[in-house]
């Protein structure tokens, strides 16, 4: 019986370290906010890493040059702050030896923690939307989501020219970016023939906007730019405006906020409001993309996930092409020369060149929708240089 | 716009924010007057009083009235817990006690966050439509609340006017040590006027809610303007809390109408400096002896 035993316990260790030496591991960090106020960004990331790698694991994983990679998701929180962000990431290199990261996703974590990944030499995919996220040097800086300064100028030439809108007011909050926004903004709306007459800033903590709205209002608008203001207060402004008896258009240049929107102004505010969309909700992929993620988390999908599912495929589909998972260098390349790839957001490319020396930026389409009934409907169809 | 409708404009909108700003600042003032206590949570339960006002309206389908009293009801005796077990223990130590506010301010709204989620939620409007009159028009969901708060504070003066129990506290809140010579139970006098103060400011929560959306954050800026009432209309005083949360409505909509936000946050701000400055103990304050 002894002798069973042993016999019986060895082929089982055998059979143990010859699976693990058939299916190794392959590490992909995830560095973002999952806790506090930017957690729907950070599940959107943290949820689309999930996704693609469960989509490999489930055909036994990576097949890289022969061999198979389980992928396995290493999740770290830096709860929206640089100095975190940067701990984390130095765990990430340093104890995990991670050279993939979905990740960082502000512009100040981005900026603390680019130089550390590019003198290690690892991938990451940002939803910073700086400028500086992209430039010649951080070599290793890849951007799936699509930064404000390149769907503004396309979508506001589309807007005014389809509504004639000559005179623009806007409220922006009263602190750098608020400021920051407000002076693009008013450029790219006289720069396509509309004037910006009124212009003001407020505190982030106010609720009440009617006095200002009324300023506004007195001065004759046609429409209304909600662009800069946190989804809450985008949602408030529009909800007092009509109150204020205001039915011209509002418009939405800014980052995804329609859900808020819709949640605070209700149904019937909303209507004859124009809004910025980073995917289009109609495309069968999408929605089955959403109806994955939101039985999965049981949390309505943000809109940025499907761009960093795609980010992510495109990693494997590179490290497939270069023959490599550890050189971080090939693997660039080969992901840098991926061109007219398919993913969830349809057929993509790399773009950026011209704007930030960087050829890493993606490029998919985005749109413009109406909001109607609660609901929004593309209108438009957009790439960086124009609406249609 | 005609400036005829903008100033029309202006005062109603001075009157609403200037009623949300008196209920919040008289029962932060009757807490302070009473009991010698700063409410740092007093916000907390105005954000508590919204959530229960958002909660029994839209999914119990109630009428709004009787939202208004379940949400005074239940944050008012809620208060008279909070007294009792966390501020009571503390009421010879003023500064102690400040502190202990601080913290169920900050239980109370990260409670309400784990709870809730950080989304706001919207509350449909509780009357919809405008009442026009002539070149005028006025949105009925903001001239409700007006109407509203005229009549809890009403209500609020007549029970603190001729009830016995009203007397008594306006005596404890003159003399605490003459009250309890007189027989008056200060003891449960304090819990009272506790749940009475949140009571209030829930009260101000429900009223609002369908005007800014609830949010487990919505009770951070009445709070601070809760403070600014108080000191301008004087620390203790009801009906300087009353004149003072009108004022500083009126003022708040007016300098915002005319000069944009940034100037008006600044005139804000420096009347009450002026008014420290000339009358440092507020408009109808008395000075401590």
């Amino acid at each position: 019986m002894r002798g069973f035993l042993k016999v019986a316990l060895l082929s089982t260790a055998c059979a143990v370290s010859s699976y693990s030496a058939s299916a190794q591991t392959l590490k992909l960090g995830v560095l973002a906010t999952l806790s506090g106020a930017g957690t729907a960004w950070g599940m959107a990331m943290q949820g689309a890493a999930e996704l693609a790698a469960e989509d490999v694991n489930s055909k036994g994983g990576l097949e890289v040059a022969g061999k198979k990679y389980k992928v396995e998701i290493v999740a770290y929180d830096d709860h929206y702050k640089a100095a975190d962000a940067l701990t984390a990431f130095n765990r990430m290199v340093f104890d995990d030896s991670i050279k993939f990261v979905v990740g960082p996703l502000g512009s100040a974590p981005a900026l603390a923690l680019l130089p550390v990944s590019t003198e290690n030499k690892v991938i990451t995919m940002t939803m910073a939307f700086t400028p500086k996220a992209l430039s010649a040097e951080y070599k290793y800086s890849f951007r799936p989501v699509i930064p404000s300064d390149v769907f503004s100028d396309p979508q506001i030439k589309w807007v005014v020219q389809k509504l004639g809108a000559k005179k623009i007011g806007g409220l922006f909050p009263n602190d750098e970016s608020g400021q920051q926004v407000g002076a693009a903004n008013e450029a790219a709306y006289e720069a396509v023939g509309a004037k910006f007459v009124a212009k003001e800033f407020f505190e982030r903590e106010r609720v009440d906007f009617v006095p200002l709205l009324t300023r506004v209002l007195a001065k004759g608008i046609d429409a209304f730019e909600l662009n800069g203001n946190a989804p809450q207060t985008a949602g408030l402004l529009v909800k007092q405006l009509r109150e204020l008896g205001f039915k011209g258009p509002i418009i939405r240049t800014g980052g995804d906020a329609t859900a808020d929107i819709l949640k605070v102004a209700g149904k019937d505010a909303t209507e004859n409001v124009y809004v910025h969309q980073p995917i289009n909700t109609e495309s069968p992929a999408i929605q089955e993309y959403t109806k994955r993620f939101e039985t999965k988390y049981k949390t309505p999908l943000n809109a940025f996930s499907p761009f960093f599912y795609a980010n992510v495929q495109m990693v494997f589909a590179a490290m497939q092409k270069s023959g490599t998972v550890t050189n971080s260098d090939k693997v660039r390349e080969a992901l840098r020369g991926l061109k007219e790839f398919e993913t969830v957001l349809g057929k993509v490319n790399w773009i950026g060149e011209a704007q930030w020396k960087s050829n890493q930026q993606l490029d998919a389409p985005f749109y413009v929708a109406l909001l109607k009934g609660g609901a929004a409907q593309v209108v438009a169809k957009c790439t960086p240089k124009v609406c249609e | 716009m005609d400036y005829s409708i903008l100033l029309a404009q202006a005062v109603l909108n001075g009157l609403v924010i200037g009623a949300m700003y008196m209920l919040m600042a008289v029962g932060f003032t009757l807490v302070f007057g009473i009991m010698r206590v700063v409410n740092f949570a007093h916000g907390e339960f105005y954000m508590l009083g919204a959530f229960t006002g958002f909660f029994t309206y839209v999914y119990w389908e109630i009428p709004f009235v009787v939202c208004l009293l379940i949400a005074a009801l239940t944050i008012g005796i809620l208060g008279m817990l909070v007294e009792r077990t966390l501020i009571q223990p503390f009421r010879s130590d003023e500064m102690s006690g400040m502190i202990a506010t601080l913290a169920i301010s900050v239980i109370i709204q990260n409670g309400a966050v784990s709870l809730w989620g950080p989304q706001p939620r919207a509350m449909p409007d509780i009357v919809t439509g405008t009442l026009a009159i002539g070149p005028f028009s006025f949105p009925w969901s903001r001239l409700v609340v007006i109407a509203a708060a005229a009549l809890i504070f009403t209500a609020f003066w007549l029970f603190m006017q001729r009830t016995r129990l009203g007397r008594a506290m306006r005596a404890v809140a003159q003399d605490t040590e003459t009250a309890l010579i007189q027989g008056i139970r200060v003891n449960y006098i304090y819990p009272l006027a506790f749940g009475m103060s949140v009571a209030l400011a829930a009260l101000a929560g429900a009223l609002m809610g369908p005007v800014f959306s609830v949010s487990p954050f919505v009770g951070l800026t009445p709070m601070l303007k809760a403070f600014v009432v108080v000191i301008l209309g004087g620390l203790g005083s009801v009906p300087g809390a009353v004149v003072g949360g009108l004022l500083l409505g009126m003022i708040e909509s007016f300098t915002a109408t005319i000069f944009g936000s940034l100037v008006s946050d600044i005139l804000q701000l420096l009347l009450v400096i002026l008014i420290l400055l000339v009358r440092p103990a507020g408009l109808l304050g008395q000075r401590e002896a």
